[in-house]
């Protein structure tokens, strides 16, 4: 479904990502993980390409996402990747049903009531049916969150790419975000996840990757990561998160 | 002293208002608030543009706007005048009225400034919207036309106001051209009287307090609504509005 081949991205002289050779398979989810400025969020922006890269290749479903090609070629592409933001990054001007339906209607050409319809059972499904009419500042960071993954669903992506979408919320509202994203991944969607909550990576991840330094040092199943990791960077990052 | 001047404006009320018009161009305050809100209307639309430009990686886009912006912030304001009102003549082969001159300068000139406030105002989204609208597939100009613009524009909102307020303080100067606002009107008052200008100048500058005044106001009460807004403590109206709505929504 994704697959990194010698992937290299520098920002100026700094190499962010060295030689990312990996692979994401259909209904897989992979967990990312890695001590602050190890390059997860820019690798799994480089996957819609929100950033370019240098050299390698990454393939979405079969297609090049960094070959030359035209800007509208491009947008459809990233239509059908979801992402969703640490940060949320709802439209604040917009109420939860019109973040949800704006895309499908303005990007993809569906019907106004379609989508809308499509939007408020997409809303149900995050369990915020009752707050279709309220505006982002309206809604606490938890439910944000879940309709930022409605909106991200809306336009039927076959992946899901999340860059830690529970670190900018407080506790309590870890759990609900974490639910929704386990029961899409229950219902088989292929999911890259950038997130330390080991729980989640635990209970739902196929994979674990860990990063330090731009490279990928570790790909193991959740249980051997947690339990016996190999590299000593990982030894490491793993007793600090504990701590 | 208060007598004369109630008795200028019980006299010339009409010539301040509206000019000689019908028997002339329309002129007076009329001829103000139309130069002014016609400048700002035009010239809007025209910032928008320029703003986009400015932010283009394009050459094409980018020099020729980016110069059109520091030419007409660096230049005085008469200076842009007296060119076109010369230059433009010259250029087409024909004379045009000085309110067109007038209009046309300063569509120029506040589409220059207002350009700069859109860019701000867009700038100050930060990049997370647009990274989510490119995320979503929106195209660059559809980001902008249904994410980033509507967003940045209702925050500049008391930023356009108050740059209506200065282009009405700046049609002023349209009296050097012989455009019929209203100190061109009160200047033709003051010359029939010759001997109260102290009366007659004060009324305009009355009248030009008392207008500029109320819409500084009405801006800086937009400004505290739309910080409160942006606080996200919007009055309680909006969820109570929005009940029956919610309530059908349940399923
Ligand atoms: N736009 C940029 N320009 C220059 N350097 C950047 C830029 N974005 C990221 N970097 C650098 O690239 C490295 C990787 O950044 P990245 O954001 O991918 O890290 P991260 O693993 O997501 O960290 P965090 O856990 O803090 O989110 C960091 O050293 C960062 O300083
Ligand atoms: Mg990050």
């Amino acid at each position: 479904m994704i697959r990194f081949s010698n992937v290299n991205k520098n920002y100026g002289s700094f190499q962010a990502l060295v030689d990312i050779n990996a692979d994401v398979a259909r209904s897989e989810v992979v967990v990312v993980c890695g001590p602050s400025g190890s390059g997860k969020s820019t690798l799994i922006r480089t996957i819609n390409r929100l950033e370019e890269i240098q050299s390698g290749s990454i393939l979405f479903d079969g297609q090049d996402v960094h070959a030359k090609m035209r800007s509208k070629e491009l947008n459809h592409l990233r239509s059908r990747i979801g992402f969703v933001f640490q940060s949320f990054n709802l439209f604040p001007h917009l109420s939860a049903l019109e973040n949800v339906a704006l895309s499908p209607v303005t990007v993809n050409g569906v019907k106004r009531e379609v989508a809308r319809e499509k939007a408020l059972q997409l809303l149900d499904r995050v369990g915020l049916a009752a707050k279709a009419g309220s505006y982002p500042g309206q809604l606490s960071g938890g439910q944000q969150q879940r309709v930022a993954i409605a909106r991200a669903l809306a336009m039927e992506p076959p992946a899901m790419l999340f860059d830690e979408p529970t670190s900018a919320l407080d506790p309590e509202m870890v759990g609900e975000v974490l639910a929704v994203m386990k029961a899409l991944a229950a219902d088989g969607m292929t999911m890259m996840c950038v997130t330390h909550e080991m729980g989640f990576a635990r209970e739902v991840a196929d994979r674990v990757w860990f990063m330090d330094g731009g490279r990928i040092l570790e790909e193991a199943d959740p249980e051997s990561f947690f339990s016996r990791p190999q590299h000593p960077r990982a030894q490491r990052f793993l007793s600090d998160l504990r701590h | 002293m208060l007598w004369d001047i109630l008795s200028i404006i019980q006299d010339n009320w009409l010539l301040l208002l509206i000019g000689q018009y019908p028997n002339g161009p329309l002129g007076g305050f009329a001829a103000t608030l139309i130069l002014s809100v016609l400048s700002i209307a035009l010239a809007f639309p025209l910032s928008v543009l320029l703003a986009l430009a400015r932010m283009s990686r394009s050459p094409f886009l980018l020099w020729p706007s980016t110069a059109l912006v520091y030419i007409a912030r660096g230049v005085p304001l008469l200076m842009l005048i007296l060119w076109v009102y010369f230059m433009v003549p010259v250029l087409i082969g024909a004379n045009i009225p000085g309110f067109v001159t007038m209009l046309v300068t300063l569509v120029i000139y506040e589409a220059a400034f207002l350009s700069e406030v859109v860019r701000a105002g867009i700038m100050a989204l930060g990049r997370g919207q647009m990274d989510a609208a490119r995320a979503l597939g929106h195209s660059y100009l559809g980001a902008m036309w249904y994410i980033i613009l509507p967003q940045a524009l209702y925050n500049m909102m008391p930023s356009i106001l108050s740059q209506f307020v200065s282009t009405i303080k700046e049609t002023t100067l349209g009296y050097v051209i012989n455009v019929p606002e209203l100190t061109f009107a009160a200047n033709q008052i003051n010359n029939q009287l010759l001997t109260k200008p102290f009366q007659v100048f004060f009324i305009l500058a009355l009248v030009y307090y008392l207008v500029c005044w109320t819409l500084s106001h009405a801006a800086t009460v937009l400004e505290r609504r739309i910080a409160r807004k942006r606080a996200g403590t919007t009055s309680g109206t909006l969820p109570v509005e929005l009940q029956p709505q919610t309530l059908t929504v349940e399923p």
